[in-house]
């Protein structure tokens, strides 16, 4: 075995060692609840897996987290963290229904027309957060996480005012057209041919980083000094991995406003922002990984939700674990560095040399 | 229309409520002042409050105590904020996904407790939270009464804490050590300062305030514990430190304007003005954003900022 494999074999190991921690203390704290662990795990993998149409609905959840979770992933890779997901997938899901319902096109060129513009709206949302690093310094983090609040009162504004819909009193918008949904796969499972976008975008994301705009990303990740050596123009590539952060998020808005919910309404971002971040940081921003990671995220997301259907185990165990993950997957990253230091100040450089034959 | 709105009384409750809601803006502010000072940036503040909130509102509500309430809020801030510590100074993490890494954790585990607590019930706890000062006299008073005499005591006690954090920061040794380990930690190390365990401090006191304000949320202003009860103000609280370049009675004036935003938000809304109540709820945030480009200019980070120190690297 070579000593790449063997990093990163180590790599994914200790990944799926913290997962199981995580999963471990999740445990204790149902055990607190008075509730046993062994029910509530069982309960989230018969969710999952329990029957045909619960095997297609994480799918059907792989497609939004999946796709957020490269989005960020891209603009963490140049240390950027857009935490905002949520807010430019809101901007994408509004756009998307507001083309779909009130542009007067044939429905072709409505599709097209949606697409493009729900992608755009993402890109933009965090393409603003780009401008304001640039232009004024203001922390990516901050910026982002408020853009998602304002777009979460804007799309609540538009569902309670001018979107409404007229036949009813729910906050909610008007149903898009029938032939703009996302065509179903199997029978009336709720599995949409978004599905192959995925597909796509999981191929086009395999080979992005060996592009010259991934390369710059990579550039900017390894710190202004390095970037600006190289050539790189930083501030406009920092709003570029923005833009295109954003882009992945919009595109998620219009797969589930077509493919899923034919409309929008409060709360469609759910905690998205949260898990793409999540996702991204246990998949360590490596496209495989990032899969691996939204695959297992698909399982604890829909199985949690049956399993406080099920039994008394609340949901928000879930949300403890995801957290959980989160603090010992940065611990162990932080950890696996720190070692990497020691060695190398330790070990002199020849000696360093003659090890890795 | 305007000159409806825009009456002696409306401008007397608008100035009464932005004191009160600059409160819990100020608390965790005052406290990152330490945290940034010391060369952390804790972005795990809207988690420590919630963490604070959640104590404070069990604790409060299972001895009947709002004081205990508020010294389970600053505890529990303190002991969530020693996992950033640990994961900052220790680990040496990343700062800025540590803190978001907080930030889940704790939606997740307050929400837990919450339920674990309390259980599902049809309408949410309440308790009687603490109640707004009888000053004799100044209470009484016309238009100032009202301004500044009817707070609760937390309030008065966040603003007294102006003065004593720059006291503190500015005058006292472990001010200098603070300050000294944000600006060059190996310098601050090689007088034999211990960077480590002065950044632990700051992260901890950054902790006990950012509890304080969580508790403030739910003990003092709400009476009761949701899920989104901080929705936002920890990350306001960073802001506010950012726009105030790290100095006490700025960062007191900072969280008197979100508090005005909030409070103006709120009394339009009371007073049934044309604009849609989801856009007024957008004020403070669009307020951050904007206060964040003012900053811009003029801010001056600790040289140290967001560095991770290490004896072994150069």
């Amino acid at each position: 075995m070579n000593r790449r494999t063997g990093a990163a074999l180590q790599q994914v190991l200790g990944t799926v060692g913290m997962v199981l921690i995580a999963l471990i203390l999740g445990g204790v704290l149902v055990l607190l609840s008075e509730n046993s662990p062994g029910e509530a795990y069982a309960a989230i993998l018969r969710g999952a897996f329990g029957s045909p149409q619960k095997i297609t609905e994480l799918f059907v959840k792989l497609i939004p987290i999946l796709l957020l979770a490269f989005g960020v992933s891209i603009a963490y890779k140049a240390q950027l963290w857009n935490i905002g997901a949520g807010g430019q997938f809101i901007m994408g899901s509004i756009v998307t229904a507001a083309v779909a319902i009130y542009v007067p096109l044939p429905i072709p060129l409505r599709i097209v027309l949606s697409f493009v513009c729900a992608v755009a709206a993402g890109s933009l949302w965090a393409g603003l957060a780009g401008v304001l690093k640039n232009r004024f310094n203001a922390n990516e983090v901050i910026t982002t996480l408020m853009l998602t609040y304002i777009a979460d009162y804007f799309l609540m504004y538009l569902v309670n005012g001018p979107m409404q819909d007229p036949e009813s009193d729910l906050s909610q918008s008007a149903l898009i057209p029938d032939e703009m949904r996302l065509v179903r796969l199997i029978g009336n499972y709720r599995l949409h041919s978004g599905i192959f976008i995925l597909i796509i975008v999981i191929i086009l994301m395999i080979f992005f980083w060996r592009t010259t705009v991934g390369y710059r990303i990579d550039l900017i990740g390894q710190g202004e000094k390095v970037a600006t050596y190289a050539g790189v123009n930083v501030k406009r590539t920092v709003l570029q991995t923005l833009m295109i952060s954003g882009a992945f998020a919009g595109l998620a808005g219009w797969i589930e406003t077509c493919g899923i919910q034919y409309r929008i309404l409060t709360g469609i971002a759910a905690d998205y922002g949260n898990i793409a971040t999540i996702i991204a940081l246990l998949g360590s921003l490596n496209v495989y990984g990032i899969i691996a990671a939204a695959c297992f995220f698909s399982i604890l997301l829909c199985g949690g939700a049956s399993m406080q259907r099920m039994t008394e185990v609340p949901y928000s165990v879930v949300n403890v674990i995801q957290g959980l993950i989160i603090i010992l997957v940065i611990a162990r990253t932080a950890f696996s560095e720190k070692l990497g230091t020691i060695f190398k100040s330790k070990a002199p450089v020849n000696a360093a040399g003659k090890e890795g034959k | 229309m305007l000159s409806n709105i825009f009456t002696l009384s409306f401008l007397v409750s608008l100035l009464a409520g932005t004191i009160r809601l600059a409160t819990p803006i100020l608390l965790p502010a005052l406290g990152q002042l330490y945290t940034q000072r010391a060369g952390i940036l804790n972005l795990g503040v809207e988690g420590t409050m919630l963490m604070g909130a959640i104590s404070a509102f069990s604790i409060a509500c299972a001895s009947g105590s709002l004081w205990l309430g508020l010294l389970g809020g600053i505890l529990g801030g303190m002991l969530f904020s020693c996992i950033m510590a640990w994961l900052s100074v220790t680990m040496r993490a990343n700062q800025v996904i540590a803190g978001i890494g907080m930030n889940i954790l704790a939606s997740g585990l307050a929400a837990y407790i919450y339920r674990l607590i309390f259980g599902i019930r049809a309408l949410p706890a309440k308790i009687t939270s603490f109640q707004a000062l009888q000053f004799p006299v100044l209470t009484d008073l016309p238009i100032v009464g009202t301004i500044f005499f009817s707070h609760n005591v937390l309030v008065y006690v966040t603003f007294a804490l102006v003065p004593i954090t720059w006291f503190i920061l500015e005058k006292t040794t472990f001010g200098l050590k603070i300050k000294a380990v944000g600006e060059h930690p190996r310098a601050a190390d090689s007088k034999g300062i211990s960077v480590g365990g002065i950044r632990y401090a700051a992260v901890i006191i950054g902790g006990a305030y950012a509890g304080a304000g969580g508790a403030f949320m739910t003990i003092a202003y709400l009476n009761t514990f949701t899920e989104n009860v901080i929705s936002g103000f920890g990350y306001i609280a960073v802001s506010v430190v950012v726009f105030s370049r790290f100095q006490p009675l700025r960062a007191m004036f900072g969280a008197l304007l979100f508090g005005c935003a909030s409070a103006l938000q709120l009394r339009l809304q009371a007073q049934g003005v044309a604009i849609p109540s989801q856009l007024l709820l957008m004020l403070p945030y669009i307020m951050t954003i904007l206060a964040l480009i003012a900053a811009s200019k003029k801010a001056e980070f600790p040289s140290a900022y967001a560095q991770p120190y290490s004896r072994m690297e150069r």
